[in-house]
């Protein structure tokens, strides 16, 4: 029987791993494959506080969540500064450092020869040192690294995560510290590993750098792989299949070497597999409403537009967003060289010019996306020139992107709600000590998320998933998206490209009306029926730097401008 | 100073072991974008196959080369076929090709555990021991830097002079135009997966040769061969040549002042700083 209790055993603290990992690699799309590390600072720092310090329950695994957290923050500042292949690299080369450091310090860690001799659980008088007693702890354990993972993912934070691994840039156009989301989503990911880590120590009584090679890593990659990325409780049932299976191999007469080995070519198999055959793993992503941690509590019919537009006093006219003289270059390609430009408030104002003319990098110099060579950004006067993007959507400068970038697979609602302003969710502690505050704030976000989709009329398509818009509609979704982050200034990169007339007629009015509630308004646009039907003022930009100012009609018929353009 | 000379040919020594390494996984990389993690345990592979002709057989040492590169040729080709290539149809994201690859990496790891055994595995070669100075180098040293040499002269006439080669170097520079003016990209994957794999596997019977094989030895290679390559740019070979003797070099060289059992991680040090710090390799700027 005891044998039983022992898988159980393993069954949750690698369920626990699996879950944490799918944290990392399914919501936030980080491949840093440092886990079996971060296990296995777990294991040592419980160890060591155990052996050297004799402290008890809860103290070693405490210490054990902080330390992990802790070195993973320090590791997860220059680590997660790369992305792709290089972060899964890096990660690798992170995981055997960390195991070379274990080995080498001998002093603390015992070198190869592990630390033994850690004491089992004592709770009272109650000793858990049977396989039996210790898988009841490590199932408590188990429900409680699984709830909070659940809590994390179906919270602002969760949706946030989702929104950067679908499209970083947009996730940072929308306001979200991409950084800061790393780094906790990263020092969560190694806590719970670390509860794991811990639970493994008290279990065996032993730890050995031996536990925690690369192969564990690839074997916990398998079980989320296996069960789903993205799917929580297949990362569970991942964890199951992959600890079960193996044990039917203990029933065949083999040596115990080859067993071992043919256990790993077992999981190297299933990866592979599921790679090539079966991509979302045995439970897909959920999408949908099924998703969505509230429901919409119906019932609500505010046509109240004011409300949503509000905008803080100013008068019409007034001058928001200032560029002056911005240059940029790229080593020694100039981009951008003398761009200056003028957004007021409560106006339409257009940016024109042929192909690679610099609209875009201009774009990209208002918004915080590049940083100017040269140039002064004035936003009411301050000189907001060094702030990062998501800093510039919360002083009220937001964009769009050309090409979209919606976050296809979220739902419509969803990519509303995450632009929202409160969704920076700062403080993760919030979600567990004050659960019924963020749910009311939720049904809040999404009654104010419906009403800005059904302003754009887009209302009766907020549970599809994005990717499922027709084109027409995605184009009104990034308005929604740009409209939701309650920016006063809004860029519009090519908001119209690429629709027909009858759709065209559709969205005038949308843009119209944000003018009108005191928007400051900017759109690149190449169509100059469009420019001259929606435009108060128009800049007309070439070669880096503005030539023109004026209105549609007058710029239009500059020869020398049309001649430019027209080339 | 005398230690510094020798620490100075040693690090030129597994210069060429990296090189070659860092010439075998970058020419994988560049051509077809794929980070082909499992190019370590295909060396470890053809490692043993070497040691098994060679060392167990007894057979000359050629014929272990032999087997030993057309095992990993063979490898290298079905991992192209079999995995990636069924990845690259479905258009998944580039980072799904490099997972399976760690999957495959277990796979034949552990496969070479189960067919060859563990344990570390030496071939008995009669070397000879030269000296420099103050300074020693074996046969096998000289070998590594020969063999290096020669491959790096084999390499350069065929990129440069045949069709194949040419049609490698398009695809290095852009895979979607290569393709638009109809070089058959899969074929030439296929071909430098083969060339890949036959590099590693030269180099594997080199450093068995030199220090025996162990079932480990694969995920250092690939590790040093990608060091290589990021140090000195992906998609340049030139740059994999450079990047592999300065590994080496720092390698060696860093032992003058930290403690021997840190020496294996001064590589993936490196690494880590190359990749915050330079990701497009040193000598990017220069090439621009």
């Amino acid at each position: 029987m005891d044998f039983l209790y022992h898988i159980g055993v393993l069954f949750c603290l690698y369920a626990i791993l699996a879950t944490s990992f799918n944290l990392l690699i399914g919501f936030a799309g980080l491949f840093a494959l440092s886990h079996a590390a971060l296990y296995a600072i777990g294991a040592y720092t419980t160890a060591i506080l155990t052996t050297k310090l004799g402290l008890a329950f809860p103290l070693p695994l405490l210490g054990s969540v902080l330390f992990a957290m802790l070195l993973s923050t320090i590791i997860a500042l220059p680590a997660l500064r790369v992305n792709g292949h290089y972060l899964v690299i890096v990660s690798l080369a992170l995981q055997i450092i960390v195991l070379q450091v274990i080995l080498n310090w001998k002093s603390l860690t015992g070198g190869t020869d592990g630390i033994g001799g850690i004491p089992p659980y004592h709770f009272g008088n109650l000793v858990i040192d049977t396989p039996f007693r210790f898988m009841m702890v490590a199932f408590i354990a188990l429900v409680l690294c699984y709830c909070i993972a659940r809590v994390l993912i179906r919270s602002p934070f969760g949706r946030a995560l989702r929104a950067m691994r679908d499209n970083e840039s947009a996730a940072q156009a929308v306001g979200l510290d991409i950084l800061f989301m790393k780094v906790a989503v990263f020092a969560i990911s190694a806590g719970l590993a670390a509860v794991a880590g811990s639970l493994f120590a008290q279990y065996f009584s032993y730890v050995s750098a031996e536990s925690f090679s690369i192969n564990e890593t690839i074997y916990i990659l398998a079980m989320v792989i296996l069960g789903g990325v993205g799917n929580l409780r297949g990362s569970v049932l991942g964890a199951a299949i992959l600890i079960i299976l193996p044990e039917l191999l203990k029933f065949l007469p083999l040596p115990v070497d080859i067993a071992d080995k043919i256990r790993l070519v077992l999981y190297g198999c299933v990866l592979m597999a599921v790679l090539v055959f079966a991509p979302q793993g045995l439970l897909p992503e959920p999408r949908g409403r099924k998703a969505m941690w509230v429901s919409p509590d119906g019932g609500d019919d505010r046509t109240d537009d004011e409300a949503l537009l509000s905008s803080e006093g100013g008068k019409r006219d007034e001058i928001v967003l200032e560029g002056r003289n911005l240059g940029k270059r790229f080593g020694g390609v100039v981009a951008v060289s003398d761009f200056s430009i003028s957004l007021k408030k409560g106006r339409i104002t257009g940016l024109l010019g042929p192909n690679g003319a610099g609209k875009t990098t201009a774009f990209n110099l208002l918004t915080g996306f590049l940083k100017p060579t040269s140039g002064q950004i004035l936003l009411h006067g301050k000189d907001i020139a060094r702030k990062k993007p998501h800093e510039l959507v919360d002083a009220g400068v937001a964009r769009s992107f050309q090409d979209l970038r919606l976050f296809t697979n979220m739902t419509v609602l969803e990519n509303v709600m995450v632009a929202l302003p409160g969704q920076k969710v700062r403080s993760i502690w919030r979600l567990f000590l004050t659960p019924m505050a963020v749910r009311r704030r939720e049904q809040e976000a999404m009654r104010k998320a419906m009403h800005i989709l059904r302003f754009v009329e887009l209302h009766d398509r907020a549970y599809e998933t994005a990717a499922d818009l027709s084109y027409a509609e995605e184009k009104l979704l990034v308005v929604a998206r740009l409209l939701a982050t309650g920016a006063e200034v809004l860029l519009f990169d090519e908001p119209m490209s690429g629709l027909d007339q009858t759709t065209l007629h559709d969205i005038f009015p949308v843009i119209r009306k944000l003018a009108e509630h005191g928007k400051a308004v900017c759109i690149i646009e190449h169509n100059l029926d469009v420019i001259k039907e929606l435009c108060d003022e128009v800049f007309f930009l070439d070669e880096g730097r503005t030539m023109a100012v004026g209105k549609p009609d007058e710029l239009m018929n500059n020869p020398e401008l049309a001649e430019r353009y027209f080339k | 100073m005398d230690l510094v000379i020798q620490l100075l040919l040693n690090g030129i020594v597994n210069g060429s072991h990296y090189a070659l390494l860092g010439l075998g996984f970058g020419l994988i990389f560049a051509t077809t974008r794929i980070v082909h993690f499992a190019f370590g345990s295909i060396f470890t592979f053809g490692a043993y196959v070497a040691w098994f002709v060679s060392g167990y057989m007894g057979a000359p040492i050629f014929l272990g080369l032999a087997a030993g590169v057309v095992v990993a040729m063979g490898l290298g080709v079905a991992s192209y076929v079999g995995l990636y290539q069924p990845l690259e149809r479905r258009g998944v994201s580039p980072l799904i090709p490099l997972i399976a690859s760690l999957g495959l990496t277990i796979v034949l790891e552990n496969l070479v555990g189960i067919i060859f055994g563990t344990g570390a595995r030496t071939i008995d070669a009669e070397t000879s021991i030269h000296f420099l100075g103050p300074a020693f180098f074996t046969s096998i040293h000289v070998w590594q830097v020969v063999s290096f040499l020669l491959v790096c002269v084999l390499l350069y006439l065929f990129v440069n002079y045949t069709r194949y080669g040419k049609a490698i170097m398009a695809m290095t520079d852009d895979p979607e135009m290569a393709r638009v003016i109809g070089i058959d990209t899969a074929r030439v994957s296929i071909l430098v997966f083969a060339l890949g794999s036959a590099l590693s596997a030269i180099a594997a019977l080199l450093v068995t040769l030199k220090d025996g094989a162990s079932t480990h030895m694969g995920f250092t290679a690939v590790f040093m061969g990608f060091v290589a390559v990021i140090v000195g740019g992906v998609g340049s070979l030139r740059g994999a040549i450079a990047g592999g003797f300065l590994l080496g070099l720092v390698e060696s060289l860093g032992l003058w002042k930290i403690s021997t059992e840190w020496q294996s991680s001064i590589a993936f040090i490196v690494l880590f700083l190359m990749i915050l710090l330079r990701p497009h390799g040193l000598f990017s700027l220069a090439r621009r």
